[in-house]
């Protein structure tokens, strides 16, 4: 059985790079792009793990971050904050969402790879 | 037999025994018969019948008591001892018999009875036979009766005995009570003379001691003289030395007696004197006592035999009796002398006393007049010498004058009136006195030849002998004493002495009244000038109890010239340039002062008297009448007054008089001196006073100057506190306005800010109250130019209105305020900045008249410190405004950073993303050729990338977002990730990456992160610009610091460039760097996450021979520390 990890990028590329990095490497992907549609769709699919950007239209990457984690039914699923290193506190404040971890962008997918590896341990 | 025989005399108890004896022996038929007799421990044999001595033993013999022989026995038991046969027990019943020697085997039988005395046992009787025949009762009875016979003789014979001692001792001190009542008779009937008493004393000491003479010798000078002497012509010497080597002198030294049994015996050394006498007298026993008074040896009593018989102890202390009596007798006399003596002085004394006491009393009673002391002497004088009259005369070294006489007859009286004065000659009796300084007494004066006085007087007076007694002081003569007598006869010793003490009292006398004299006019002298010191004491009171106001004192001093000058009335006047006017005054009627006040002030030029004093000199007017320089209006007041005479001086302060002081009198005369300089003492004193207040009134003011400077400075202070402590200029224009209107006393205060746009003033603070006006002062705006402001800001220089209700003073806007306010005066002054006009300050005062300068400079330092406080506003205001642009810009420029940073990593991580899972085979295999070009986009890609996060970085530090995550670190941890990361790329250049690291680093505290980021691009620079050699990396810790070494050996760095690397976007030389790539952002971000640690980061280099770069941070940071863009560039 795969694993499934939900993708939350509102950009086409990023979600592309992600769901060929995990696919390749036998996770089944789910996608959303907005912050309202992931909530909802994590709750429907209850996935493995889930990469949060930040930069989202609607709610942002925390909020969502902070509604799946208040969910009881979700908040044993590990989400990793995909960030932009640069914004100063952005680590900090996604952890403090929630979040169980962070990777900056741009991101290496062979790190990306053993970091999702490594959450879903 | 017993009873005669008991009755004889002691002496004969002997016989009386014997006699005992020998009947008891024959009676009781027995051999022979013995009694022993008990004395003490003792029993002796004392009488014996027949043949009873053994060989050796004899009568008188004693023997000591024990209790083996029969009498010891019979004694000792008291009981009569009777033995039958002696030789069958003597061994064994009596064994001390034997052991005395006195058992003779032919005794056999004995008998023994105690001798008994009202139960006492004074001794024994034995009879003894030579046969064994036991003696019958009758016998032992007839024995008892002898005992007991002989037992009262003896009783008998002690008490005889007894009684002749008794007998003697009583005759005896019979002997000494005659002596010492005999020597008491002396004593008591010779009171004055001593010499009966020591020859008493010897007489019996020698009678009574049974010697051949006695002595007594007593102290005198060094010596000890012969006083006394009884017996046969003595060989003694009148005087002995006072030595050891006589008797005598050896007792009085040694204060003991002396007692030689023999001087022949006496080694001749020891008594010199002793034996040589004794070649004269051949005396053998001498005693010597000393005589001694409280302890103090004064003589002793000697007593000598011719034949050798030492004195007794008796006879000692009789002697020693002898001698305490010599010494009370001498004691006694001398006290009684001296008694006598004393009695006599008093007695005379007394009499003396008694006939001088009147005079004395005289003396006392009229210490000032000489006269009635005189009287009383020539009345005592003549009384006790019994003369017929009596006079005294004093002489002054040229004259003599006779000063009192008592009962002088007419024609001596008359006689004498004509005669005195008169120079001392020898024809007068009392002359002669005075000229010999010796008492002259003349028996008889009709025999005397230098008597110049006529014959015939004698007869008409009626005398004949005269007695002169000169009257010295201190052996000058002062006059004489003479008492004239009736008959011819010599003055007795007596009189001439009490002539020569009442001489000497009526010196006292005189002297007495002399020193009260003078006495009294010192006391005069003194009290005058306590008089003067005390008032002196109360003006200088009064001056320093009223230091200001001269009145007070001018007041005192007036009163007490008055007073001290025995003055009518008195005046102190003032001289005020050529006005004189009257400024104090005593006993001065009230009336009288208004008629004063009619006339003064007035010029002095007019007024003669003051003319004179105002010109320095002291106006003496003796006589009020004969003086011609007094006004009309003085004169009449003057006479109406009484005055008569008047003293005017002049007060003086250094050359200027400045007033008089003046005293008139009743009486007409001349001022004395003293009276002149009294006055003038007032004078000075009034200067003095006027000095003082001067003095007093100028320090007031200077100190009031003072106090106002200071009050002046204080303001100016917090004034510039408030200028420089807030920007808030309404707070400090307040201050401003407040404090001006203290210190100018102003009723309103105004400051005018300038609108330079609109070149126009405009009100910013003001202190007025008035509604109405403060809204005319709010709604006016002045022009350039206009009115006092307008004009001040133009001349930039204080504008005055002295008065602005003068028509045409003032015509500006504020006109209408002003006066409504209530016009007064008016200063403006100009608000400057840096030559730019920026208003105005107004101070408006009700009083008219021009403000004084030093106002006007405080003011204008009030007037530069609002000045400060508009432009600090002004600035302020533009400062903020520019910093509240720059703020803004600042926070776009960050947004805008971030947000392009965010822009240019989503595309970057699709470059960067994409090109990996290329490269990595996700899409399918991938051919060399691409593979190699696909790297050379990911390098590019990660170069754009870390330009990015550069700019960020510092954009952020310089916007002070950088902040730095304080935690634990490892420093072994950072540069072994730094070689992780970097050895491979160091290999990859053939370069060898070197590390020394100090063993045991400390545990560090600080940004690990950042540090890391520090280190890697000092190597990753070191690596990158070194082609050959290698990097070393050295790490030790310095003090508190660690610090950090990499060492390269590339190019190096020019001098020139050497600071310039740390700056943004810079490299060494942009023309060897630019192949290298890099963002030239490294060292400037390195440096500054240094200098956020507290620590520092720079290069040492020689070009050519390679680039030290070094940095240093403390090990345990504990905040971060402020970053100044110029402390970190």
């Amino acid at each position: 059985v795969s694993r499934r990890i939900l993708v939350v990028d509102d950009h086409p590329d990023n979600r592309r790079i992600l769901r060929d990095l995990l696919g390749s490497a036998g996770f089944e992907i789910l996608e959303s792009t907005t912050g309202e549609e992931a909530v909802t769709q994590a709750q429907a699919t209850v996935p493995d793990l889930i990469l949060m950007d930040i930069q989202l239209p609607g709610i942002d990457g925390y909020e969502a971050t902070r509604r799946i984690k208040a969910s009881e039914a979700l908040r044993h699923i590990p989400l990793i904050v995909v960030t932009s290193y640069a914004l100063s506190g952005d680590d900090a404040k996604a952890l403090a969402a929630g979040a169980d971890g962070y990777v900056a962008k741009p991101f290496s997918p062979r790190v990306m790879l053993a970091k999702v590896r490594e959450y879903l341990k | 037999v017993s009873a005669r025989s008991a009755g004889r005399p002691a002496t004969g108890l002997e016989s009386v025994l014997g006699a005992i004896a020998r009947t008891a022996a024959h009676l009781c038929e027995a051999t022979d018969a013995a009694i022993h007799l008990l004395e003490g421990d003792c029993h002796r044999l004392v009488a014996v019948h027949g043949r009873w001595l053994a060989r050796g033993q004899r009568l008188g013999a004693t023997y000591a008591m024990r209790s083996d022989t029969p009498i010891d026995r019979a004694v000792l038991e008291r009981r009569p001892v009777h033995v039958r046969d002696l030789r069958a027990v003597a061994r064994t019943r009596f064994p001390g018999l034997v052991q005395l020697g006195l058992y003779n085997d032919r005794v056999r039988t004995i008998l023994v009875l105690p001798l008994l005395r009202d139960g006492a046992a004074l001794g024994g009787i034995i009879i003894r036979r030579t046969r064994v025949r036991p003696f019958t009762r009758k016998q032992i009875a007839l024995l008892e009766t002898f005992a007991d016979q002989a037992a009262v003789a003896i009783e008998n014979a002690r008490l005889s005995q007894d009684l002749e001692a008794r007998n003697r001792e009583l005759s005896e001190a019979l002997e000494q009570q005659r002596a010492t009542a005999e020597i008491l008779g002396v004593i008591s009937r010779s009171q004055t003379a001593l010499q009966p008493v020591l020859d008493a004393v010897a007489e019996n000491a020698a009678r009574v001691c049974g010697a051949t003479d006695g002595t007594i010798r007593l102290v005198d000078g060094g010596a000890q003289k012969l006083a006394a002497h009884f017996g046969p012509a003595a060989h003694t010497a009148d005087s002995l030395p006072l030595d050891r080597g006589s008797s005598s002198g050896r007792a009085i030294v040694e204060r003991q007696p002396v007692h030689i049994h023999d001087v022949l015996a006496v080694d001749a050394a020891e008594f010199p004197i002793s034996r040589s006498l004794q070649a004269l007298s051949g005396d053998r026993t001498i005693l010597a006592v000393p005589l001694l008074r409280e302890g103090e040896a004064i003589g002793a009593i000697l007593i000598r035999r011719q034949q050798v018989r030492p004195f007794t102890d008796r006879e000692i202390a009789l002697l020693q009796t002898f001698a305490d009596q010599a010494v009370i007798a001498i004691e006694n006399v001398r006290l009684f002398t001296e008694v006598q003596a004393r009695n006599r002085a008093l007695t005379e004394a007394l009499e003396q006393q008694t006939a001088t006491s009147e005079i004395l009393r005289a003396i006392s009673s009229s210490p000032t007049d000489v006269r009635p002391i005189l009287d009383t002497i020539t009345e005592r004088a003549a009384r006790l010498c019994h003369a017929l009259f009596s006079s005294v005369y004093r002489f002054d070294g040229q004259q003599i004058d006779m000063v009192a006489q008592y009962n002088y007859p007419a024609p001596a009286l008359e006689v004498s009136r004509r005669f005195f004065p008169t120079p001392p000659t020898r024809g007068l009796f009392t002359g002669r006195a005075i000229l010999e300084r010796a008492v002259v007494s003349v028996p008889d004066i009709a025999l005397d030849a230098e008597y110049v006085a006529p014959r015939d007087l004698l007869h008409d007076a009626g005398f004949r002998s005269v007695l002169s007694v000169p009257m010295l002081r201190d052996g000058e003569p002062v006059g004489a004493i003479t008492v004239w007598g009736a008959g011819v006869s010599a003055f007795s010793d007596r009189e001439v002495a009490l002539l020569q003490t009442f001489a000497d009292q009526a010196v006292i006398a005189i002297e007495n009244v002399r020193l009260f004299t003078e006495l009294q006019s010192r006391n005069r002298a003194l009290t005058e000038a306590l008089e003067q010191q005390t008032a002196t004491s109360e003006i200088l009171k009064v001056i320093s109890s009223s230091p200001t106001d001269t009145q007070p004192v001018f007041e005192a001093i007036i009163r007490n010239a008055v007073r001290l000058c025995g003055a009518l009335h008195g005046g102190v006047w003032r001289y005020d340039g050529d006005i004189a006017d009257i400024a104090a005054h005593y006993n001065i009627s009230a009336d009288e002062l208004q008629n004063y006040r009619r006339f003064f002030p007035r010029p002095i030029r007019e007024d003669p008297a003051h003319q004179a004093t105002h010109s320095g000199r002291t106006l003496e007017i003796p006589d009020v009448e004969q003086f011609e320089g007094l006004l009309p209006d003085t004169r009449e007041r003057w006479r109406a007054r009484g005055v008569r005479s008047a003293l005017l001086v002049p007060m003086r302060r250094e050359a200027e008089i400045i007033g008089s002081i003046g005293v008139t009198h009743r009486e007409v005369g001349a001022f004395s001196p003293g009276r002149v300089e009294l006055l003038k003492t007032f004078a000075d004193q009034a200067v003095i006073a006027i000095e003082n207040a001067r003095l007093f009134s100028e320090l007031r003011q200077r100190t009031g100057e003072l106090s106002r400077s200071v009050d002046q400075l204080r303001a100016l202070g917090e004034v510039g506190q408030a200028v420089s402590s807030t920007l808030d200029l309404d707070a400090v224009l307040q201050a401003i306005v407040t404090r001006a209107a203290q210190l100018a006393s102003s009723r309103g205060v105004s400051i005018w800010e300038y609108d330079e746009l609109t070149e126009v003033f405009h009100l910013r603070m003001t202190n007025v109250l008035d509604p109405e006006v403060a809204e005319i002062l709010k709604v006016s705006s002045i022009r350039k130019g206009e009115g006092a402001i307008g004009r001040a800001a133009l001349t930039r220089a204080p504008v005055q209105i002295p008065d602005v209700s003068l028509p045409g003073a003032y015509e500006g806007p504020l006109r209408a305020a002003l006066l409504r306010a209530g016009g007064g005066s008016v200063l403006t002054l100009p608000l400057l900045h840096e030559d730019r006009i920026l208003g105005g300050l107004t101070v408006s005062r009700r009083a008219t008249g021009e403000f004084p300068p030093d106002l006007v400079s405080l003011l204008t330092a009030f007037a530069a410190q609002s000045a400060i406080a508009l432009a600090n506003a002004r600035l302020f205001r533009e400062l903020e405004a520019k910093s509240h642009e720059l703020e803004v810009a600042s926070r776009h420029k960050s947004q805008f950073l971030a947000n392009m940073s965010h822009e240019l990593r989503t595309p970057l991580n699709a470059i960067l993303g994409y090109g990996e899972l290329i490269v990595d085979g996700i899409y399918g295999e991938v051919p060399d050729r691409m593979r190699e070009v696909l790297e050379r986009v990911d390098a590019s890609g990660r170069h754009l990338l870390g330009l990015i996060n550069d700019v960020l970085d510092l954009s952020k530090i310089e916007a002070g977002q950088l902040v730095l995550t304080l935690a634990e670190y490892s420093m072994k941890e950072i540069v072994e990730t730094v070689v992780a990361s970097l050895d491979a790329l160091a290999i990859e250049k053939g370069l060898i990456l070197a590390v020394e690291m100090a063993p045991d680093l400390p545990t560090g505290r600080g940004d690990q992160r950042r540090l890391l980021q520090v280190l890697l691009n000092l190597v990753g620079n070191a690596i990158k610009f070194t082609e050959e050699g290698g990097v070393g990396v050295e790490v030790g810790v310095v003090g508190p610091a660690f610090e950090i070494s990499v060492r390269d050996t590339g190019p190096g760095i020019a001098p020139a460039d050497q600071e310039r690397i740390f700056e943004e976007f810079q490299q060494a030389d942009t023309s060897t760097t630019r192949p290298k790539g890099g963002t030239g952002l490294g060292l400037a971000i390195a440096r500054r996450i240094v200098g956020l640690h507290g620590g520092r980061l720079w290069v040492e280099s020689v070009p050519g021979e390679g680039a030290t770069f070094r940095f240093s941070v403390p090990v345990r940071v504990d905040r971060q520390a402020p970053v100044f863009p110029s402390e970190t560039l």
